[in-house]
């Protein structure tokens, strides 16, 4: 329950761009189908998912930066630092839930856009823990601005980048229609939880020795 | 008397300050003094023993419960006022208080709103336009609206003016009647606590100074005013400190006996808490 009350907190801190990140999570797959329709299915997501997980996290974390003396009233309460972490975790993985829905509709009613199988969907939320899993540690770690700076100049290249990554053909997963879908699935997901574990374990015990303001 | 807080050889330390060996012990049924000037180790005191910053060593019981082991049912019930607010200020005060109030098992919606009602505040209203007084009355609120057994506050008549510190003393006093069982209070405004305290303790320069119920520093020290001529260096020893003008000396002693003994022309006056604070400054515990 403590998870849900603090996943709530996220969400009611960051509200008003709550709303123009579902917007984006719309708007960029037709938007890559209408400009490189050749990428529009899996970067699209792609895009989409990066954008809203990374910029939403963000926020949040400005949020926390700008009243860093609210989390020690949460700390005061009865909310411990182990939840708070965790519960950024989620907020995550609630996104990109989020993502995935907004796409596999978007999928059903735009003709063009390809929809995704659930290998698919497991391996973008693995590319998802990925960044999280980097992402969360480090800002716990380094603090809000110098994160900031850093995954900044990693969403800005993100549209030029991918595109050049996709021509160089190491997107090409056609080699796992050789795997069982189950295994591959599994797989990807058992590989997102563990990397997401150690993530959380080392944000946790990087916030534990944190001082809070 | 029951403890209710009893912190033994805490230690905490920062690159240009530490807490050196801090003990002190709260006893159920009483509105404990934190008093020192700025800087002198009030804040990390409190923001040490509610696991905020982390300890270096030290003990730290509430309701005879260790800190470390029992942290979470500890904060359940202890009512926590920081200096300043600490909110998410874009927020309005329901909305944090949505998300404070699930932190309690014990949360009172009822409580909630009397307070809210005696204090004039709009739960509508957002965080960042209300005054400081205001924040703080929203504080001491929400820090009263769980049942709290012990309410730490820190700072919480810093800033406010005259009446909404009256109103704050009234509230803590109306909270011990109603069957709190303590409050830890730190200010450097002392004369707040000769309103309220039953007990002080004096922190400086991260170390306690003491520990003692008000009445009997107030019965125990003096200030003694008297020629200076007369002060030899026997009887300067027994003062805390000495204010030496071209009229005369007044000084803080926990000997007025023996001084009066020495001069017994000299003028005693019964101390403020503040005037206690300073002479110990001034000799920190001679």
């Amino acid at each position: 329950m403590m998870l849900w009350y603090l996943l709530k907190k996220d969400i009611l801190i960051i509200k008003k761009y709550v709303l123009i990140m579902l917007a984006a999570a719309v708007l960029i797959p037709p938007f890559m189908l209408w400009r490189v329709p050749e990428y529009a299915g899996i970067l699209g997501f792609m895009l989409s998912v990066i954008f809203c997980v990374l910029i939403l996290l963000q926020y949040i974390s400005l949020k926390e930066y700008q009243f860093p003396k609210a989390a020690s009233l949460l700390c005061a309460a009865t909310f411990s630092r182990k939840m708070m972490v965790l519960s950024l975790y989620i907020f995550c993985i609630a996104v990109y839930v989020v993502c995935c829905t907004i796409y596999t509709i978007e999928a059903l009613i735009i003709s063009g856009l390809d929809t995704m199988n659930a290998a698919m969907f497991f391996l973008m939320f693995l590319v998802t823990s990925v960044l999280i899993s980097i992402y969360l540690p480090i800002q716990y770690k380094l603090g809000y601005e110098k994160t900031k700076f850093a995954f900044t100049v990693v969403i800005i290249a993100s549209p030029f980048l991918l595109p050049q990554l996709m021509k160089m053909e190491i997107f090409n997963l056609n080699f796992l229609s050789e795997f069982s879908p189950i295994l591959i699935c599994g797989s990807v997901l058992l590989l997102s939880c563990m990397l997401l574990a150690v993530s959380a374990a080392l944000s946790i015990k990087f916030y534990n020795r944190t001082d809070l303001a | 008397m029951k403890d209710i807080l009893r912190v033994k050889n805490l230690n905490k330390s920062y690159k240009n300050f530490s807490l050196t060996d801090v003990s002190f012990s709260l006893s159920e049924g009483c509105i404990t003094g934190f008093i020192g000037i700025n800087g002198a180790g009030k804040t990390t005191t409190l923001r040490t023993i509610l696991n905020l910053a982390k300890k270096g060593s030290g003990n730290i019981q509430f309701f005879g419960l260790d800190m470390g082991k029992n942290e979470q049912q500890i904060k359940n019930r202890i009512g926590v006022v920081l200096d300043d607010g600490c909110f998410y200020e874009e927020l309005s005060m329901a909305e944090m208080k949505s998300i404070l109030a699930s932190a309690y098992t014990d949360w009172s919606e009822q409580d909630f709103k009397h307070y809210m009602d005696m204090f004039s505040l709009d739960p509508k209203r957002k965080i960042n336009t209300l005054s400081k007084g205001m924040k703080m009355k929203y504080a001491l609120t929400l820090a009263l609206s769980h049942n709290a057994e012990l309410l730490i506050m820190d700072e919480p008549t810093s800033g406010l003016d005259p009446l909404s510190r009256s109103q704050l003393l009234n509230v803590l006093n109306d909270y011990m009647e109603n069957g709190g069982k303590g409050v830890l209070f730190s200010t450097h405004i002392t004369s707040d606590l000769d309103k309220i305290a039953d007990m002080l303790i004096m922190i400086h320069n991260g170390r306690i100074v003491f520990q003692e119920e008000k009445d009997f520093l107030l019965d125990n020290y003096r200030i003694i005013k008297g020629d200076k001529k007369l002060l030899t260096e026997n009887i300067r020893q027994l003062f805390l400190n000495i204010t030496e003008t071209a009229f005369g000396f007044t000084g803080v002693t926990r000997h007025a006996a023996r001084v009066q003994s020495y001069l017994p022309d000299a003028i005693t006056e019964r101390p403020t808490i503040e005037d206690i604070m300073l002479a110990n400054l001034g000799g920190c515990g001679k």
